[in-house]
């Protein structure tokens, strides 16, 4: 029987996301390793009336966990943070359970990939805490850069990203942990710094632009005089 | 000093909730204004993600519930202390969703702190913080994980001095009593 591979997706955005676009194409990878794949967006199945009960049955079906996130505050969003408490609970409480393999991704606005470390830290706690076996973290810095654009479409820009991801593919399908290689790779910056520093600057003032809100991107509404 | 307490215990974990009472009446004896959030209670969406916050309504976000006001009290706080069981390292489901809540409180322009890029702060100062964690077994790597990520989130949310305790769940009320003091002490709230 083929391994089955579950894909959450962390991001609080309803629609596309860079964690999705990212977690989609190592699953589409994966396919490639003949591994079904599965994938679930937390923000929409823990608000079904039953999908709590659909997310565990998936998580205990599965042979290889992916987590793809983006990072809020150091760590990971609320969201996903609800999915940890309620999926630990659910294998504590179990008597038999597979143990699968857990990897995760973090995608971070900032620039430095090593900014995702915190959150990174606590996937890995998760996952020694739920009957997981730990096969690592990839951090991906200027996740602004992917936009939720699907990865086959960015082309140069991305080549470090398809090659860490191919890398860990690889790597997952022989039942190996996510190599060192692919853990560097995906860490390299899009662009230097100074030029993503110059991007976001510019892209704020755009996007606020379409709501008339330019003028107002540094107001003080809490401020007490 | 005005002091806004974020109370994220939940209905069957009695000994965050005895620890939010030993720093409110601590809090309370020494003059404190002392105003609590009972996160279990209090309606809090989740975070959309969508940075309305910063490109629509600039500093205040898109959704209207007591996540605005909690911003709102943030800001206007000379300290925050929160209480969170310590979860995989970090902070709870309830206390996670309220500290989303607080990104329209930051600018979306950049800036460079100690060689990393930050977002700018929005405001001219910030509240001091305590972030309290509560565990029921003494695990060093999820105490040091929690520790690190209160040092983190203080960079990010241009706290001026930031402090971080985890309590064990077994530890005697009278002890609580005296680490709270200094802790309090420790950021200026007591003498």
């Amino acid at each position: 029987m083929n391994k089955r591979a579950l894909l959450l997706i962390g991001s609080p955005k309803p629609a596309s996301s860079t964690s999705e676009a990212v977690g989609d194409y190592l699953l589409d990878k994966l396919r490639q390793y003949d591994i079904e794949g599965e994938k679930i967006k937390l923000i929409q199945i823990l608000k079904q009336e039953d999908g709590i009960n659909e997310l565990i049955s998936a998580i205990n079906n599965c042979d290889i966990l992916i987590l793809s996130s983006p990072l809020y505050l150091d760590s990971a969003p609320a969201i996903v943070t609800k999915a940890m408490e309620l999926i630990s609970n659910d294998r504590i409480a179990r008597e038999h359970i597979k143990r699968p393999i857990m990897l995760a991704i973090c995608n971070s606005g900032f620039p430095e990939a090593h900014q995702n470390h915190t959150a990174l830290s606590i996937y890995r706690h998760f996952a020694n805490a739920s009957s997981f076996e730990w096969a690592g973290g990839l951090a991906l810095g200027g996740g602004g850069s992917i936009d939720s654009r699907p990865i086959n479409s960015l082309g140069g820009m991305v080549r470090n990203v398809v090659k860490s991801l191919d890398l860990t593919a690889s790597a997952i399908a022989d039942g190996k942990h996510i190599p060192e290689e692919a853990i560097k790779l995906m860490a390299k910056p899009f662009v230097p710094h100074w030029l993503y520093f110059i991007f976001g600057q510019f892209g704020w003032r755009i996007q606020a632009k379409k709501y008339g809100a330019q003028k107002n991107l540094n107001d003080r509404p809490y401020e007490v005089n | 000093m005005q002091v806004l307490l974020l109370n994220g215990s939940s209905k069957d974990d009695a000994f965050s909730q005895q620890l939010c009472d030993i720093f409110v009446n601590e809090l309370e004896k020494h003059d404190n204004k002392v105003e609590v959030i009972e996160l279990c209670d209090t309606r809090i969406e989740s975070c959309l993600g969508c940075f309305g916050c910063w490109v629509k309504t600039p500093g205040i976000c898109v959704i209207n519930d007591a996540g605005r006001d909690l911003a709102k009290s943030v800001v206007q706080s000379d300290l925050v202390i929160s209480v969170s069981l310590v979860t995989f390292g970090g902070y709870s489901y309830e206390v996670k969703k309220a500290l989303d809540r607080l990104i329209p409180i930051i600018s979306p322009f950049f800036k460079k702190i100690n060689g990393e890029v930050h977002h700018k702060p929005r405001y001219k100062r910030y509240p001091k913080v305590i972030s309290i964690g509560t565990l029921t077994e003494n695990k060093q790597e999820l105490i040091d994980t929690f520790q690190y990520l209160v040092k983190r989130n203080a960079i990010n949310m241009h706290s001026p001095v930031y402090l971080s305790r985890v309590f064990l769940n077994n530890e005697a009320a009278q002890g609580l009593g005296q680490e709270v003091f200094e802790v309090l002490k420790e950021a200026g709230a007591v003498k």
